[in-house]
C-alpha cells in the first residue's frame, strides 16, 4: 500500500507544496488525483468532479509527470497541437494554442524545432505547457525541477509562480527543493510512508515541528555554571562550549514547545536568576528542519 | 475552484481520428513504416524471382507460382501489423509517452483504435505492394484479379486477426520486448498445425485444427482458390476460423483497452 489514510483538501489558487522523502507516495497520490491510478478505497473529488467521472476530472487537470516522455521525431508544436486535439480543440485552434503557450514557457523560438533537440530544461518546459493544453483547473506538477541546473531550476519555478497567478489555478508542485517551496508555496504537505506528517502554511509547518531543537546563549564567562543550573532546572540542556567559545551555551530545547515559548523560556529563567544574557539564537524554524524531522524515519 | 474550463469533445474530431493520423505519420513519414515495406518489397522479388525460375523449368506450374507467391505475400504482410501492433502501446509505456495520452481525456478504446488503424496500414501497404508481382506471375492463366480480391480479403481478415493479437498482449504487458517476443512465439505456434504429419492432417481433430488455425485456413483457402480452380464460395467454411479468431480477439482487445493502465497488468 503506498498510500493510505490520505486527508487532504486545497483551496482554489493555492500553490501547495507536496515535500516527501523518495518513496513516500507523493507521484502515487498525484496519479490518483489525475485518474492514472486507482484507489483500492477511498473517495476523493478533484476541482468539484468526484473521482468516479474520470474523464471528467481529466478535462480540468494538467498534469506534468515525473518522468514524462517525449516523443523525439515531433517538434514541439507538432507535439503540443496533437494533445490539444485530444482535448477536442478543432485543428485550428489547436495549433493557435499550442503556439500561444510555447510563447507562454519560453519555447516560441523552438517550436517547429524536433524534441530531440530539446535541452532536458526546455522539454520540462514543453511539458508544463502541455498541461495547460485544456486550461485546468488545478495543474500537478512532479518533480519539475528533476535533473535541471540551477538557472533551469529557477526558471521552472519562475514559470510555476507565474502560470498560478496569470491562469488562476490550483498548483500542487512536488519537489525536493525546500527552500523553493518556502518562497513559492502558500500550503505545505509532508507526506511519508504514505500518510501526513505535517500539513499547513509553511509558517505553521516550519514553526510547529522544525523548532525548537537546538539553540545558542552567550553569557558571562564567569556565570556560565549557574545559567547551566538554571536552564536545567527549566529542563532545558544547556553544554558550554570551549576555546574561543568560552561564554557560550548550546542549548537542547524541550521537545514539543514553540520556537517563541522556547526563547522567552529560556531569556526570562537567566534574567529572573541575574544571568545577564550577551547573546542568543535560536536554530532550526526552518522547513528544511521540519523535513528532517517528520521523516527521519525514512 | 473556479469555473470550469473544459470543452465538448464535439467541438474537434473524433479521439480515435486524431490518434490515428498522428500514429500513421509517425509510423510513414519518422517510422519503421517504409524500412519494413523496403524489406517486404525485397523479400516478394526474391520469391517471385524463386518460384519464376522453378517455373521455367516446369518445376512449378503458373497457378502454384501464383499461390506460392501469394501466401508469402499475406502471410509476411500480416506479420508486419503484428510487429506494429504488438509495439504499439508497450513502446509509449517504455518510451513515457503512455502517461500523457492517458491524462486526456479521450477513451482509452480511441487511443487503441488510432493505433490500430495504423498497425492495419502495414497490412494495406504491403498488400499494394504485392499486386505487381501476382500481376507477373498470374498473366495469361487468368488468376490475377481473384488472386487480388482473395488475397485482399484473406490477408485482411489475419491483419484483423493479428492487430487485435497484438494490441491485446501489448496492452496487457509492461515491457516492449515481452509484447514483442509472446506475439512473435504465438505467431509461431499458428504454423504448427501445417507441421503435423499427413495422416494426423487428414484425420477428424487434425481438420478442425487446421480449420480453426486462422492462418493454415486462410492460407489453405487462398490454395484452393488459385491452384484447384474453385469459387470463392466453394470453400468458404475454411474462412469461418479467420473470422471467428479476427472477431474475437479484436473484440476482446477493445474490451481489455478499456482497462488500459500505466504499467500494464490488472491494476488500475
Amino acid at each position: 500500500m503506498a498510500v493510505e489514510s490520505l486527508d487532504l483538501e486545497v483551496e482554489t489558487g493555492t500553490i501547495l507544496g507536496f515535500l516527501g522523502p523518495n518513496g513516500a507516495g507523493k507521484t502515487t497520490v498525484i496519479r490518483m488525483l489525475s485518474t492514472i491510478l486507482r484507489p483500492d478505497a477511498g473517495w476523493f473529488a478533484v476541482a468539484g468532479v468526484p473521482h468516479d467521472h474520470p474523464a471528467k476530472i481529466r478535462r480540468r487537470v494538467g498534469v506534468l509527470p515525473e518522468s514524462a516522455g517525449y516523443p523525439p521525431g515531433q517538434t514541439g508544436e507538432e507535439w503540443l497541437s496533437f494533445h490539444a486535439e485530444l482535448f477536442g480543440r478543432p485543428r485550428d485552434d489547436a495549433r493557435a494554442t499550442a503556439r500561444r503557450l510555447l510563447a507562454e514557457v519560453g519555447l516560441a523560438e523552438r517550436g517547429g524545432s524536433l524534441i530531440s533537440g530539446y535541452s532536458r530544461g526546455m522539454r520540462q518546459r514543453l511539458g508544463i505547457a502541455r498541461a495547460l493544453i485544456n486550461d485546468p483547473q488545478v495543474v500537478f506538477l512532479d518533480e519539475p525541477t528533476l535533473g535541471l541546473d540551477p538557472m533551469g531550476q529557477l526558471q521552472v519555478l519562475d514559470l510555476m509562480t507565474r502560470i498560478a497567478h496569470e491562469h488562476g489555478v490550483t498548483v500542487v508542485l512536488s519537489t525536493h527543493l525546500l527552500a523553493e517551496v518556502e518562497q513559492a508555496c502558500d500550503q505545505v504537505l509532508i507526506l511519508n510512508h504514505g500518510r501526513i506528517v505535517a500539513q499547513g502554511t509553511v509558517a505553521e509547518v516550519a514553526r510547529r515541528a522544525a523548532a525548537p531543537r537546538r539553540g545558542l546563549v552567550k553569557v558571562p564567562p564567569e556565570l556560565r555554571s549557574r545559567a547551566v543550573d538554571v536552564l536545567a532546572a527549566a529542563e532545558v540542556e544547556a553544554v558550554a562550549g570551549d576555546g574561543d567559545r568560552w561564554g557560550e551555551l548550546v542549548l537542547t530545547m524541550p521537545a514539543g514547545v514553540a520556537a517563541d515559548t522556547a526563547a522567552s523560556l529560556t531569556l526570562s529563567r537567566l534574567l529572573e536568576a541575574g544571568v545577564p544574557v550577551l547573546g542568543f539564537a535560536l536554530e532550526g524554524g526552518r522547513l528544511s528542519d521540519t523535513f528532517l524531522t517528520v521523516t527521519e524515519d525514512s | 475552484m473556479a469555473a470550469v474550463g473544459a470543452r465538448p469533445v464535439s467541438l474537434g474530431r473524433r479521439a480515435w481520428i486524431v490518434v490515428a493520423e498522428r500514429e500513421l505519420r509517425d509510423l510513414w513519414l519518422a517510422g519503421r513504416g517504409l524500412p519494413l515495406l523496403l524489406a517486404y518489397a525485397v523479400l516478394l522479388s526474391v520469391t517471385s524471382y524463386l518460384v519464376a525460375a522453378n517455373q521455367a523449368l516446369n518445376f512449378l506450374e503458373q497457378r502454384e507460382a501464383v499461390a506460392l507467391t501469394l501466401q508469402v505475400a499475406v502471410a509476411v504482410g500480416a506479420l508486419l501489423v503484428l510487429l506494429g501492433a504488438a509495439d504499439s502501446v508497450s513502446g509509449e509505456r517504455e518510451r513515457g509517452t503512455l502517461e500523457s495520452l492517458l491524462l486526456s481525456p479521450a477513451p482509452r478504446r480511441a487511443l487503441i483504435i488510432g493505433k490500430a488503424v495504423a498497425a492495419l496500414s502495414l497490412w494495406a501497404a504491403a498488400w499494394a505492394v504485392s499486386i505487381p508481382y501476382i500481376w507477373y506471375l498470374g498473366r495469361g492463366v487468368g488468376v490475377v484479379g481473384v488472386a487480388v480480391a482473395s488475397s485482399l480479403a484473406v490477408g485482411s481478415l489475419l491483419a484483423l486477426f493479428l492487430a487485435g493479437y497484438g494490441l491485446l498482449i501489448s496492452t496487457i504487458v509492461g515491457s516492449n520486448r515481452l509484447s514483442l517476443s509472446v506475439s512473435l512465439f504465438a505467431l509461431l505456434a499458428l504454423y504448427a498445425p501445417t507441421q503435423m504429419p499427413t495422416a494426423v492432417q487428414n484425420s477428424g481433430i487434425g481438420e478442425l485444427l487446421l480449420r480453426v488455425d486462422p492462418f493454415t485456413a486462410g492460407l489453405r483457402y487462398l490454395g484452393n482458390l488459385i491452384i484447384s480452380g474453385h469459387s470463392p464460395s466453394q470453400d468458404a467454411r475454411w474462412l469461418i476460423g479467420p473470422v471467428v479468431t479476427a472477431v474475437v480477439t479484436v473484440t476482446v482487445a477493445l474490451t481489455v483497452a478499456d482497462r488500459l493502465t500505466l504499467t500494464g497488468g490488472d491494476q488500475a
